[in-house]
Parts: structure tokens; sequence; C-alpha cells
């Protein structure tokens, strides 16, 4: 298929997944400001979700000051914010339609309609703190209702390989970035480590990538521990945010297109040596070298994937 | 004013049963009808709708139910008469680029080629490949009464609308299945394959194997998007835009998923200007840096070749009886509207006398910029144009205000006449001319309006070539 | 004269290129006012493939590089021997007709400048358009003043002539845009020049071309108030700067800088 064809399923699916992504996040922000005593959250836990999404600059910018209401608004439906959940699927939207005819009718119908109706949501929209969750339901609905039509509809053929890819590529760095962005800016100070917010964190944290649940039947309703969260969110096959679970995918369906195409390339040695590594891991041993180290050896290895790939198919100048 | 159901105001016998059909619909199933004709368009057009920039899945066109009919006599003419100019103007284009025996001869005012922006010198001198310039001409036709029929334009650059012309019929098919039972109509499906063919007769000197064939569209905001979708789908090839190119050692690929793909034939629906910004305009983005030498050392056919805009030139239109004479040695089976080349001075004297009476237009304009319809233009308007040509007459022509003939439409519930024209789609490939039985038929919906252009109220219908 | 050139453009990127092609059109124009005894070009990177010889006469060429970062030279060098043919240029290998090129171009718009200069070139003058050209040549050399650096290589003939000052390429596009609104065919040529310098540096150097009956192709160069002879050497030549350019490249998927240097040695050599 024409390259072209290729980076647009990539990054219709990489875009979706970045507005579920948002969604959960407006999630935890709203669960904290349910919490009537907010003497835990040190931080504007509004003003962290800023930073989780990389975008606090933009957003001081132009709105100046934090505004909870003003954050929302920002992360749903700012036009002039490029990652917000409206543009997300906007975006995915325009992928799609240059490629219409590489997709089925139902994955078009499915991205269509949502981008229609976020648009008619946004429009009616009369208090967005009060109908936050309800327009936090609706995203996900929809980014499940697409992604279900895509594994229900499509051929499972190389297209279907760059659409499932540009969702776990969004995954793995969204579920990286998240991690270290709790590590880092959330807890006041590394004595903290440990201690009740953190716990209290990471539990949120949990949510925001729909995990909560999951853990406790992972963990036995065990109590929220740091090395048992490391080892969830990052080495757990079982749970479907980890970051194995994404190398795993990706490993896998970088490998379906280097079988498909009789090629191979230096993402996939790079892939496969990642998945590897982080098999062989465990929770003590990413301690010992330091989460934060290892996040950030983690985050520039799959950008190094990343670059690789999309010079190979994309760009057609991998040597 | 022609009507072509009519002679001596008895039905003709082409139109007989489509008119009684027509007459026999209640006005509710016509109404009916338009609704499921909107319909299919709709689901139809699904697929392709969604590529322009309008939203929904609205056509751009209107479409009408009454078929334009020809009878074969009436089309073996016109059809031989359009091969004839399609030929003659590649001769012509040929000649002007390489040896210029037309203007020796003197047929031709070297001024009115040389001085020619359309005239691309930097194609002076090169072989296109089986010197084929223009494969894909649309010529406009219009008739004048029973017998007459007139090219009042040629298009050779990109012509567009074919889309519509395999769409109307597919959904008259759709609709009045009984109507092809009963006629026989020539059928116009394979035009796409018509033309897969005619472009990859045309592969370039170094190319030897099965030729690769691409669509080249400016992209997705382009208003022809629908178009150029539509033929890559129905003639399976890729649809790429300048980005999805590269030339690497003089060789053209296309990027895929693969790796690079060598491309022989380039069907561009992109302007010169935009090909190569190395060699064209250097701001271009939607072109492709060093495609225009990858031609020129004969790695890649460009279709239509740059600078075959000369030939679609108005200045030039009026010599075509001329360049078919010179070049084929034949007679001009079908007439050219009388046109006067304001440079003339006799000619020029007439046209600023009778400016009320005529249409003038500038030579190289396209479509409905720089124009004056006399009969409808306000004195102020006609004063100015008369400043203009009396300035610079080599940039006018004028021709007279043309009657078209017309058809009925469904006019809200009844039938009503309105005016049409004719684009039969010529292609032109080596050794070999192909024309499908069709083409389209476009229509002024507004009484009284010879404007056809959909882009000043003008709709399209389905166009039989009925065979007795 | 025996003329020994070497001409090097060096250019640097400040990071990677993805995709870099470059069309060059470095030959020595083959006419009778100059032979061509030796010449070549060479890459520093890359290899240079032959693509056609267009309609003017030029030898095209390519270079193509991907992935490339540093440093890229281009250089032609040879040795010609030149004849003083007054100006006339004789028996070039071309099949474009001079009347192509009395289209305007945007860097050779005319303006309300040019009118005046070509009204002066007229006084008592009706008949002889030999020496009506003559004589644009001389008045568009008084018309702006040579300021090494004063404009742009997109500085257009009429924005020069307002600022009054300019080098060879807009001393060029003035005569050239005077004498198309005369109605000769006048066209660009890039070339070099073999002169004494005070900084010992050459550049290449740049002039034109007018179409006059009879004599065929003359060339003026309007920066040194003459007509060519045989110190100039002709290379390219088209319809402005722009479209006569020896080396013309394009990036793709580049947001770096590009720096450019360009050196000329240019001798005698008896």
């Amino acid at each position: 298929m024409l390259s072209r064809t290729a980076e647009n399923l990539f990054w219709s699916a990489r875009y979706i997944e970045r507005a579920d992504s948002l969604a959960r996040l407006l999630e935890v922000g709203y669960r904290i400001s349910l919490i009537p005593n907010t003497e835990r959250g040190y931080t504007n836990e509004w003003e962290s979700i800023l930073e989780t999404s990389g975008i606090k600059d933009e957003y001081l910018k132009k709105y100046k000051k934090i505004s909870k209401e003003k954050i929302i608004f920002y992360l749903l439906f700012d036009p002039e914010n490029s990652s917000s959940v409206k543009n997300c699927i906007k975006t995915a939207r325009e992928n799609i339609r240059m490629v219409r005819t590489a997709v089925t009718l139902e994955v078009w119908n499915a991205v269509n309609s949502s981008y229609h109706e976020l648009d008619k949501n946004m429009k009616d929209t009369k208090s967005i703190l009060k109908e936050l969750p309800e327009i936090i339901e609706w995203i996900k609905r929809q980014v499940n209702l697409i992604r279900g039509t895509i594994l229900n509809t499509q051929l499972i053929n190389d297209g279907y390989d760059f659409l499932i890819l540009g969702t776990y590529f969004e995954r793995a760095d969204f579920t990286a970035r998240i991690i270290n962005v709790k590590y880092f800016i959330l807890l006041p100070s590394i004595n903290y480590v440990g201690s009740d917010i953190d716990n209290f964190q990471w539990s949120l944290m949990l949510r925001s990538i729909s995990s909560f649940r999951a853990f406790k039947w992972a963990y036995g309703g065990q109590e929220i521990t740091y090395t048992k969260i490391i080892d969830f969110l990052i080495l757990n096959m079982t749970c479907p945010r980890s970051l194995i679970f994404s190398i795993e995918k990706i490993n896998h369906h970088l490998g379906r297109l280097s079988k498909f195409y009789k090629q191979t390339s230096t993402s996939n040695k790079k892939i496969g040596l990642m998945y590897k590594n982080i098999k062989n891991l465990n929770a003590n041993k990413i301690t010992e070298i330091g989460l934060h180290e290892f996040l950030k050896s983690f985050i520039e290895e799959i950008n190094f994937v990343y670059k690789k790939f999309e010079q190979k198919y994309f760009f057609g100048l991998e040597t | 004013m022609y009507n072509e159901v009519y002679k001596n105001s008895k039905v003709r016998k082409f139109y007989n049963q489509i008119y009684d059909w027509a007459k026999s619909l209640p006005e509710n199933v016509i109404v009916k009808k338009k609704n499921e004709a909107e319909n299919l368009f709709k689901k139809i057009g699904i697929t392709f709708s969604v590529y322009n920039n309008f939203d929904s899945s609205e056509r751009l066109i209107p479409f009408d139910m009454f078929p334009r009919i020809i009878s074969s006599i009436e089309w073996k003419r016109i059809k031989k008469g359009v091969i004839q100019r399609a030929l003659a103007i590649n001769a012509f284009l040929n000649d002007i680029y390489n040896s210029g025996e037309i203007i020796k001869a003197k047929l031709i005012p070297e001024n009115l080629i040389y001085k020619n922006p359309a005239y691309e010198i930097k194609m002076i001198g090169f072989k296109v490949p089986k010197r084929i310039y223009s494969p894909i001409i649309g010529s406009d036709i219009v008739r004048i009464n029973e017998n007459i029929f007139k090219v009042l334009e040629d298009n050779c650059r990109t012509p567009s609308g074919v889309s519509y012309m395999i769409e109307n019929r597919e959904i008259m098919m759709r609709m009045f299945p009984e109507l092809f039972e009963k006629l026989k109509i020539e059928t116009v499906e394979n035009y796409p394959s018509y033309l897969l063919d005619v472009l990859k007769s045309l592969a370039p000197k170094k190319c030897n194997k099965e030729p690769k064939v691409v669509i080249l569209t400016p992209g997705s905001f382009n208003s022809a998007y629908y178009e150029h979708s539509f033929l890559a789908d129905l003639m399976g090839v890729e649809l790429v835009q300048g980005t999805d190119l590269f030339v690497n050692d003089s060789i053209t690929y296309m990027k895929t998923t693969r790796g690079p793909e060598k491309v022989d034939i380039i069907y561009r629906r992109i302007d010169d200007k935009f090909i190569d910004p190395i060699t064209f305009d250097s701001s271009s983005l939607i072109g492709i840096p060093g495609l225009f030498d990858s031609y020129k050392s004969g790695n890649v056919n460009i279709c239509s070749a740059p600078g075959s805009g000369i030939a679609d030139d108005k200045a030039i239109y009026s010599y075509i009886p001329d360049i078919i004479k010179f070049y084929l040695g034949e007679e001009p089976i079908l007439e050219n509207v009388k046109t006067w080349r304001c440079y003339e001075d006799d000619a020029k004297k007439y046209v600023i006398n009778n400016l009320n009476k005529l249409v003038v237009k500038e030579v190289h304009g396209s479509g409905g910029y720089g124009l004056l319809i006399g009969s409808r233009s306000s004195k102020k308007e006609i004063e100015i144009f008369r400043k203009k040509i009396l300035l610079n007459p080599e940039n006018y022509i004028a021709q007279p205000i043309l009657e078209l003939s017309s058809v009925p439409i469904f006019d809200k519930k009844k039938l009503s006449p309105r005016h049409v024209d004719l684009r039969p789609f010529c292609l032109v490939g080596a050794n070999k001319t192909k024309l499908v039985d069709g083409g389209l038929t476009r229509v002024a919906l507004n009484k009284g309006s010879l404007v056809v252009n959909s882009s000043q109220g003008g709709g399209v219908k389905d166009t039989w070539i009925l065979n007795e | 004269m025996k003329i020994k050139i070497k001409h090097s453009t060096t250019y640097k990127y400040s990071s990677t290129v993805p995709r870099l092609i470059q069309c060059l059109k470095l030959y020595p124009s083959i006419c009778d006012n100059q032979e061509i005894l030796d010449w070549e070009t060479s890459t520093s990177n890359g290899k240079i493939i032959e693509s056609h010889f267009d309609g003017l006469g030029h030898r095209v060429q390519n270079i193509f590089i991907k992935n490339f970062s540093g440093q890229l030279k281009i250089t032609s060098q040879g040795i010609l021997k030149t004849k003083d043919l007054s100006g006339i240029v004789k028996g070039l290998k071309e099949k474009v007709h001079p009347l192509c090129f009395l289209r305007e171009t945007d860097l050779t718009k005319p303006c309300k400048n040019i009118e005046k200069i070509s009204s002066e070139a007229k006084k008592n003058n009706n008949k002889n358009y030999i020496e009506f050209v003559h004589k644009l040549n001389l008045i568009v050399s008084n018309s702006i003043k040579y300021v090494s650096g004063s404009t742009t290589t997109s500085t257009c003939s009429k924005d020069a002539l307002k600022q009054k000052k300019g080098v060879c390429q807009d001393f060029a596009h003035i005569l050239i845009s005077a004498a198309r609104f005369n109605q000769f065919p006048a066209r660009y040529v890039n070339g070099f020049l073999l002169e004494e310098t005070t900084s010992g540096e050459n550049t290449s150097h740049a002039w034109a071309e007018i179409f006059i009956k009879d004599l065929g192709w003359v060339a003026f160069d309007p920066s040194h108030k003459k007509c060519i002879d045989d110190k100039y050497i002709r290379i390219s030549t088209g319809f402005d700067f722009e479209d006569a350019s020896m080396i013309k490249g394009v990036k793709t998927n580049y947001n770096g800088d590009e720096f450019l240097d360009t050196k000329v040695d240019i001798e005698s050599c008896q």
C-alpha cells in the first residue's frame, strides 16, 4: 500500500487512543474534585493533569491562570489546543478521510459520526463542569465503538497492523509518561514515596487508566504499594495498559509486517530486544535502576523504534 | 430555439418512447423518483463524496432524469469528428514543439505560438513518448439545429466531468431498468479500462516491463478530488499526491510500505506549473522535485505533457480547421463556431462595432473569466471591453451568441426545455484512439440561460447513443 | 584567449537532509564564441547523473542524495578558448525561437522607470535599432549604481531601479525588462568574466542577451557598459535569474539551515 495510506491509518488510530487517554485523565481530575477535603492533594490536580499531557505552557500562554473550567474546556474542546479531545477526533477523522477506501464503511461511519456528535455535544454543552461525567462517558464509549468496529470489520491485513500499531505506540508512550509525571511532579518530595499521599495518588492513577479494579483482582485485593504498582503498570502482561503489553503488541505487529513484506527493519530488531529485556525485569530491578531512569530510557527506546519504523514504512528512507 | 425532441413539431422517433414514458409519469412518481435519484447518488457516492470538502454527501452537480438522446447516425459523425480533432491536436503539438512546420508554412502567425505563455519552452525539442501530448481530450460540442453540431472548445490539459458521465448512467440503470430493456443504449462503462489501456500504451522509453500507472491529484481539497478517486478506483491504480512520489537517480518512485516502487506513467490532474518545483514554480508544495528531469531523461511519462495547454488556447481554437487540413489532409468533420480574431484589423473593426451581438473571450483565460456576453451586458460593461480590445486586440476573440439546442428537464413536476451542450471524452494512445459511445451532457437549469457550467447553475443529464 | 576556470559551490547543512536533489546546468554553452578544451563537473557526495540536453542547449545533470549531513561541494572546472565576436553570440545549439523571450517574468516586469529609460533611448532615433539597443544598454548602465550586497536573489528590476543600486543580476534584469518592453526578445545569461579585481576574489557574473534582427543574439553587459568579448564565458541562460540558475536544489522535509559558499578561480593561460 501507499506509505501515505499506512501513515494515515496509523495516525488515525493513534489520535483515537490519545482522545481516550485524555478522557481518562479528565476523569481523574473530576474524581478529585468530588472529594471534599483536598488537603491530600498538594498540587492542584488539574494543573498536574496539564503537566501530564505536556501542554501546561501552551495553556498558560492562552489563559494566564489555572482555572478548573478553563482547563476542562482546553482539554476537551479548545480548537486552539492541537491535542484537545475534539482536535484528536477531528485529526483522526481527517486521516481516515484521506484513505477512505482503506477502511470499512463501518469504521468510517463510527469515526465520522463521533466527530459530528462531539461537535454537537460541544455546542449543546451549557455547564462543562456539570456535564463532564457524561461527556467523558460518551468519549470512552465512542472510542470503544471505533476500536470494536476496527477489530470486527477490518480485514486482518497490513492496514490492520498499522492501525493497531498506532494504538500501542500511543499507549506505551502515555503510560510511561503518566507514571513518570506521577513520580516526579505529583509527589512534593521523594520522602513521600510509600506514604498515604503516594498511595492515594497511585490509586487515582490506576483509575485514570481504568485499571483500579483490574489491579485489585490481579493482586487479590491487597493494599496498593509502590512495588506492586510498578509490577502492574510495567510488567504485568494481563494489564492491557501496562508497558509490557504494549511492547508485546508492537513487537507482534511489526513482526507481522516484516513477514508480510518479507523485509526486516531496524525497528524489528530493536522492539524484539525491548520485549526480551522487559520480560526479564522485575519490580526490584526497576527500583534498583531507578524508576525515573528506567522510564526515561524506555521512552527514548520506544521513540527510536518509532523513528526507524516511520523511516521505513512512511518515508521510504531507511537504508 | 432548436428543441432536440421535435422535428416539424412532431416528436422525433428516437425520443418517442422516452417522451411517452416521461409524459406518462404521474406527478407524485416524478417527485418520488427525484428523491430516489438523490438517495442513490448519496449511496453510490458515499464512498467518494466524503472526499470533497462539502460535508454530508451532497452531490456537486444536480442531475436531471430526462435523458439526452443522440441517434447512432448523428453520433457516428460526432465521433469521427472528435477523433479527427484529437489526432490533429496531437500532431499540432508535436509539430510546434519540434520543427514548427505549420508556422513555417505561415498557416499560424508565429507570435500566436511563441509569445503565448501556454507554449512551454522547456518542452521544445523533447520527443514525448509515442508523440502523444494530450491523450485525453474533452471537446465541448453544441448543437445548432437538426443537422449541425459545432465544437465550441477543446480541453486538452485535464478535462473533467467523466465521472459524472459514468455515474449518471449508473443511476439511470438502477432507477429505470425497464427503459434499458426496451431501448438499445450504448454502454459507457468501459471508459476506465479504455483510459488505462491508452495510458499504458504511452510508456516512456526506459520502461521495459508492464508499465505502472498512477493518478496524481493535488489533494483532497481540490474540487475534482471526487473524480480523481473515482477514476483511480475504477481503473485499479493508485491515487497519489506529490508527497507520495520522489525521484532518485532520475527514476520516479512511489513510496509504499513495501519500499519504493517505480512509476512509469503519471496521469496528472495538477497544473503544469505545479509539477516540479525545480523546473517550474519553485513555491509549489504539491509537486515532485526532479520529476521533470526524470521525464525528460525518458524514465517516466507525464500525461498530458506539460505545455499541451497551448492547443486549447482560445487564440489557437480558430485555427483548428486549418490544423486538421494541414496535418491530416482532411476536411474538418465538425465545424468550428465562427470566430473573429481581434488582432486582424477587419475583424477588430467588426467586433467593436457589434459588441452587443457577440461573445468576447480573453484568449489565455479559461472558463467564464474575462468573458463578455454582449446581449446581456450593460452599456458600461460593453464600453470597458471595447477599450480593452482596442488596447490589446491580440488578447481577444469574438464569437456570435449561439442558440444552443434544448432538451426537456423535469422542472418541478413538468417537462420544460433547457439548453444543453455535450462533452465526449476522446482517448488517444499509441496507434489507437478510443471513445466510449456517450458523453457528458451539461444543462443550463435556469430557464433561458445559456450557461451550462456547474458553478453557474448548470446540471447534468445521462446521454444516450441510441442504436437502431 | 585561453581561460582556465574552477568554480565550486559548497553547501553546509545544519542537520540531516532527508532527500536532496540538485539540478545542474554547469557546462559552458557550445557556440562559436568559446571552444571547450576541457571541462568536467564533480561532486563531493553522491554522483552526477546525466539527464538531458534541453531546448536551449544546456547539458542538464542531477545529483540525488538521501539522509545527507555535512558539506556538499559541487565543482566544475576546465579550460576554454574564447573569441571576441563583438558581442554577437554565434552557433548556439538551441531550438527555442527568439520570440519566446518577449515574455515578462516577475523579476523583469516593466515599470514607470523602464518606460523612462526606453523613451530616453528613443530620443533622436527612430530607425536605427542597433544603435537603439546600444543606447539602451548605456542608459541602463547608468540607471543604478553597482553596490555589492545591495540586493537579494529575489529583487526585481522595478525594486532595483527604485533604490538606484544593485549588482550584475539587477543590471541584467533592468536591461532585459527594457528590451522586452520595446519588443526586443531578451534573456538572462550566467557565466564568468576574467577581470582584475582589487580583492583578488572572483565570482560568477551575469549579463543579458538581446535579439537583434539581422545580427541574432547579442550579449550586452550593462554592469560594464559594453558588449561581451573574449573575456566572457557563457554557461546558462533563461528568462531571468531564477530560470537561468546554474544550480537549483530542492530539499524535501528539511527544516534546518543551509549555508552557501561559492568560489571562482579564473585566470588566463597563454
